[in-house]
């Protein structure tokens, strides 16, 4: 089949599946205790007022009739106004998006950075104190949740030496969001690391003992080349999946990074907006996330198949 | 805030020589208060929410009103004290006989930040439009009758009784002074970007970030404000928040936790400021529940609750254990309002005269990730075992716990009050009376003799029989044990040292234009 | 299945090709794994024996100190002892982590071999749900779901296997799909025996294995996903003693109190160690010759 063909009939894909999350996030929202009326009107909610504020939102109505409208206006590319700013849902979901891409992109730059020639020395030393020091030290990554090692890292380079890097926020200008978002990538990069030097050491191994690496060496190839050569193919590869896999996972897990870097990306405002029960921007938000997912799997999966000649189109 | 950045390593590489040089210069001259208010500079105050929105006749958000209260106005001010009102945009004014009626003289040159003057009719305009919001804090301006307006430095309010709280309700920031017909916009879109006599104008927001405000060159007093601009952040995370102020990023950290106050106390270019606030705190009783019915074990639920030990290792001794569910910073607050304070022995004693003497098993609603509600509820729950009484938590998200406490589905909760008019009518109807809408505090409390007080005191025009009513009714409130008062604390907040004249009131309000950088 | 995800396990499986087919005792890791884990097992089961307070008990007048003979890792902020938390705290996390990768694993499995194996419709179904399950947001699918059924340990399961389950489907299905050609089964087949016998006697026990080397990750992760909801406040209810709870209650004193959080999180760095030890160790011992 041809790429185009297939990336056509992945796309067609798409529709049923975000149709089932229309619908899944639809009810699991409005079926949630809580209640945006009295978030917003706190100690001052009386019964009438709540009321008022549920006819003027719409809420009042039966559900499958709020699922109506919502998916009518959905059709027309509008979904709907937040309850608690009062301004368009989609807006509010397009002016963040760049934030955490650029969260994600550098944290998947950064991690790419620190596991692929940790991944290397690992291979190259199978089974020797390297390669167990690998395989440990990062799972700290992976016991110290994001919330912690955040704090930690602007205690140390926000702080005590000599204030490296602002502590939080978004920065101006693309130089200015390359220093402001250098920690929070970095976190985001511990996350990913253990994950990716795993996974890459493995296919590195395989590599390193498959007959092409046999044959390009008994050409008298040196072994530095031959490593560094696979190390950085397997490298990419490896992470294209890695991520093809974890993307939910990981612009998930961006929420709480965001939180701690006070970061205005997606993440938190999906967070504050399940605290607060403001449902046209929950939608919002998981219907542009699950589109994104869908996306980032056909690129993975077409990537995966441009770099790797043995996977064919299915 | 932050300018133009030069190439990475470059910013990194002046940043360390900038700190160091920082340094040397805190070094060399150490920071002393200058005693003349400087002009100029900006500053940010990071908080904990976003703004939600500017309109202050709906918003209920202290985020939001504490900004739209550097932008409009009232005609009088709670003062320091939180008990005496001040002319603010009127001068004085004089009551009927009947006090029926009351008459306003506005202040002279006073301006809207357009630049245009502010006479009677913008102040008829403000007030009727505020009292005409049914899902916003129209309720308070409900004795007003008519407005009328025979000068354009006179406004004349009719009421349709006596009503004691009217000057309180009048300097409520939702009777703010906007201009006539919103300047000739919609009512949405002027509060995108409101206009008003503050010492602040509008500047920009970036949703979800910032909101910032500049210097109102109109301003009514001469001189103020001092700073050029100020900007409020958005940080969730308290300990970033304390970081950002520890390095001179922001200049105002909005409550920082009680955990954290000694060590601020002590940090270098951080001021800790508490001030004297009227913020409660309550662990509410509902009465739905059979054994909160019973009057004797509320009491003894109010006798076995340790404050000070709360106070102590809770608010890390930044508290004061509370008598009243009036704070002390309130007017006619009792000081002898004989809240039951604790003591097992009584307790017991209470406890053996109720119908639940073997004790009971009992929900207690805590908010998910409030760390000062799980501790308190941990100290609770240990007191409580000692009287049989089985405390089962149940966590909660705040909006799921406001909606289970709004309907009355809970057993045990955590609530409090901050006041918003320097009166003890608002709180009192919402406490106590069935009629004012909240359930008395959402507890079902229905005492007809308190109801009874509280409606002789909001015709009660002089102070001292007025004073009277309130003691009679908060004693008699807590004898009740409708509700357990817990403790008063006061604001929290934390700011740079170079930050001078950041006063906060006791309604949690602050005058932005007092401030100044040294 | 997305060519993705048949790649990682082809990676795992790559990384236990080499060497010989070891004894469980030859195994290095596998006996590291397990030596770590057994101590925490071990650890958390005489929790009353080796520790000297009760992880729930108040001692308002002992806030905040550090070791002492009677405390040896001190105490926190409501003057519990910090050691008797950890050792229970490893009780409830050891529990709520394996019963919370238990059910998404059998129930995984089995909707991955039924739909790998009868393809059509119910592979059509499956594969709908389990990509609207991976496109939905992790965290609001959780902490929505935590929400709706109110937090506590109960509704921690139910909320990771509602979004777990999709990881062992997806895995076992192309286990499946790749086993169900081959020679053994395709004989079994023609020597008659019943679809139940195929599936549960032949192909279960050679496609499980990465189902399990990915449940001991999982476990990681999953204990991760309770810290991160005790720190949105919707983990394990106080007063019981958990990481999660600790490290986020603990991170409010991270700059009086580092070790308030850091003990914690180094348990549960060290309990990552050893699942991940024993993940490798037993993709080794269970590799089909």
């Amino acid at each position: 089949m041809s790429l185009g063909g297939y990336v056509v009939r992945r796309l067609a894909h798409l529709v049923p599946i975000v149709l089932g999350v229309t619908i899944l996030v639809f009810f699991l929202i409005h079926l949630v205790p809580g209640d945006p009326a009295r978030t917003i009107l706190g100690n001052q909610a009386t019964d009438a007022r709540v009321a008022l504020l549920h006819h003027e939102w719409g809420l009042d109505r039966p559900l499958p009739v709020q699922y109506e409208k919502f998916m009518g206006r959905l059709v027309h590319g509008d979904l709907g106004s937040s309850l608690f700013y009062g301004m368009g849902a989609g807006r509010l979901v397009v002016d963040r998006l760049p934030v955490t891409l650029w969260l994600i992109g550098f944290g998947t730059l950064l991690s790419v950075l620190i596991a692929v020639p940790l991944a290397a020395l690992a291979a190259t030393q199978r089974d020797r104190l390297p390669d167990h020091l690998v395989r440990a030290v990062p799972l700290v990554g992976l016991g110290f949740p994001p919330f912690w090692v955040g704090i930690v890292l602007l205690l140390v380079f926000g702080l005590h030496l000599g204030r490296l890097f602002p502590v939080g926020g978004y920065g101006n200008g693309f130089t200015g969001h390359l220093h402001s978002m250098f920690l929070p990538s970095l976190t985001v990069a511990f996350g990913i690391a253990p994950i990716l030097i795993r996974s890459l050491r493995a296919s590195l191994l395989e590599v390193l003992e498959s007959d092409y690496v046999t044959t390009a060496r008994s050409k008298g190839l040196p072994e530095r080349r031959v490593l560094v050569h696979h190390a950085l193919r397997n490298g990419i590869v490896s992470t294209v999946s890695v991520l093809g896999v974890n993307v939910g996972f990981l612009v998930g897990g961006t929420l709480v990074i965001e939180q701690v870097f006070a970061v205005p990306g997606i993440g938190q405002l999906m967070i504050n907006s399940i605290f607060q029960r403001d449902f046209p921007v929950v939608q919002a938000v998981t219907l542009v996330f699950s589109v994104m997912v869908v996306l980032v799997y056909l690129l993975t999966d077409v990537a995966h198949a441009l770099l790797d000649p043995r996977v064919r189109f299915e | 805030m932050q300018g133009k950045r030069p190439l990475f390593f470059l910013a990194v590489v002046s940043g360390v020589v900038l700190a160091a040089t920082a340094a040397l210069a805190a070094s060399a001259s150490p920071t002393h208060r200058a005693a003349t208010p400087k002009r100029g500079g900006s500053i940010t105050i990071a908080r904990i929410e976003d703004s939600q929105s500017f309109d202050k006749t709906n918003v209920f958000q202290n985020e939001s009103i504490w900004i739209t209260e550097q932008i409009m106005e009232p005609l009088y001010l709670a003062g320091k004290d939180g008990k005496t009102l001040n002319p603010w945009l009127a001068t004085g004014y004089s009551q009927a006989k009947d006090g029926k009626t009351y008459t306003f003289t506005l202040r002279k040159g006073v301006k809207f930040s357009n630049g245009k003057p502010m006479t009677s009719a913008d102040v008829k305009f403000s007030i009727d439009d505020a009292r005409a919001q049914a899902k916003g804090w129209g309720y308070l301006d409900a004795a007003i009758k008519s407005i009328t307006t025979p000068s354009p430095d006179t406004v004349v309010f009719h009421l349709k009784f006596a009503w004691a709280p009217f000057l309180a309700d009048i300097a409520l920031f939702a009777n703010g002074i906007i201009p006539n017909h919103f300047a000739g916009q919609s009512r949405k879109a002027f509060y995108t970007h409101p206009i008003g006599t503050g010492p602040f104008m509008w500047d920009k927001r970036v949703v979800g970030q910032s909101v910032t405000l500049k210097r109102n060159p109109f301003y009514w007093q001469k001189g103020k404000p001092y700073l050029d601009k100020v900007t409020w952040t958005f940080v969730t995370d308290e300990n970033t928040r304390e970081l950002q102020l520890r390095g001179g990023q922001i200049q105002v950290d909005e409550f920082p936790p009680f955990n954290s106050i000694t060590k601020l106390k002590s940090t270098p270019g951080v001021t800790m400021n508490l001030f004297p606030s009227t913020r409660t705190d309550y662990l509410g009783m509902n009465e739905s529940y059979p054994p909160l019915a019973d009057v004797h074990v509320r009491r003894a639920i109010s006798y076995a609750i340790d404050r000070a030990a709360i106070v102590k290792s809770v608010l890390f001794g930044y508290g004061k254990p509370a008598n009243s569910f009036l704070p002390p910073q309130v007017p006619y607050y009792s000081a002898n309002a004989g809240g039951l304070q604790y003591d097992m022995t009584k307790a017991k004693a209470e406890l053996a005269k109720s119908k639940f003497a073997k004790g009971f098993k009992v929900t207690l609603l805590v908010g998910a990730g409030a760390q000062v509600e799980s501790a308190m509820g941990q100290v609770i729950q240990q007191s409580l075992k000692g009287l049989g009484i089985n405390v089962v938590f149940k966590q909660e998200d705040t909006s799921t716990e406001f909606n289970d406490i709004g309907k009355r589905n809970y057993q045990l909760g955590f609530s409090y009050w901050t006041m918003d008019i320097a009166d003890p009518d608002e709180l009192v109807t919402f406490a106590i009376d069935p009629a004012g809408g909240a359930h008395s505090f959402y507890t079902g409390y229905n005492n007809p003799a308190v109801v009874k007080l509280s409606h002789k005191a909001q015709r009660e025009t002089d102070p001292t029989k007025r004073a009277q009513l309130y003691a009679q009714l908060q004693k008699q409130a807590a004898s009740d044990a409708f509700l357990n008062f817990l403790y008063y604390s006061p604001y929290r907040w934390a700011t740079s040292s170079k930050l001078h004249g950041f006063y906060v009131y006791p309604l949690g309000n602050y005058h932005l234009e007092d401030a100044w950088l040294g | 299945m997305s060519i993705a995800a048949e790649v990682v396990t082809e990676a795992v499986i790559a990384e236990h090709r080499h060497g010989f087919r070891r004894r469980w005792y030859r195994t290095p890791s596998f006996v590291g794994g397990v030596s770590i884990l057994g101590t925490m097992v071990l650890l958390a089961v005489l929790a009353p024996l080796v520790t000297r307070h009760d992880p729930t008990s108040q001692d308002l007048l002992h806030t905040l100190q550090g070791p002492t003979s009677s405390h040896w890792l001190g105490t926190d902020d409501l003057g519990r002892d910090v050691w008797s938390r950890l050792v229970y705290g490893a009780r409830t996390d050891l529990r709520v982590a394996f019963l919370a990768v238990l059910f998404p694993f059998v129930i995984g499995t089995l909707v991955g071999l039924v739909s790998g194996f009868y393809g059509g419709w119910i592979d059509t179904v499956t594969n709908w749900l389990v990509n609207i399950v991976v496109a939905f947001p992790f965290y609001v699918l959780i902490i929505a779901l935590v929400f709706a059924l109110g937090s506590g340990t109960r509704n921690i399961y139910i909320a990771i296997t509602i979004v777990g389950w999709v990881s062992y489907a997806r895995i076992v299905r192309g286990e499946v799909i790749v086993a169900k050609r081959r020679e053994y089964v395709l004989a079994a087949r023609s020597a008659g025996l019943s679809d139940a016998r195929i599936l549960f006697r032949h192909l279960l026990p050679n496609v499980i294995t990465q189902a399990i080397v990915f449940a001991m990750s999982d476990i990681v992760l999953d204990i991760l996903a309770i810290v991160t909801l005790g720190y949105l406040g919707l983990g394990v209810q106080p007063p019981t003693a958990d990481w999660g709870k600790m490290i986020a209650d603990g991170q409010t004193f991270l700059t009086t109190h580092w070790e308030l959080s850091t003990l914690p999180g180094i348990a549960v760095v060290i309990t990552a160690l050893g699942l991940s030890l024993l993940a490798d160790g037993l993709a080794d011992l269970l590799r089909p010759e």
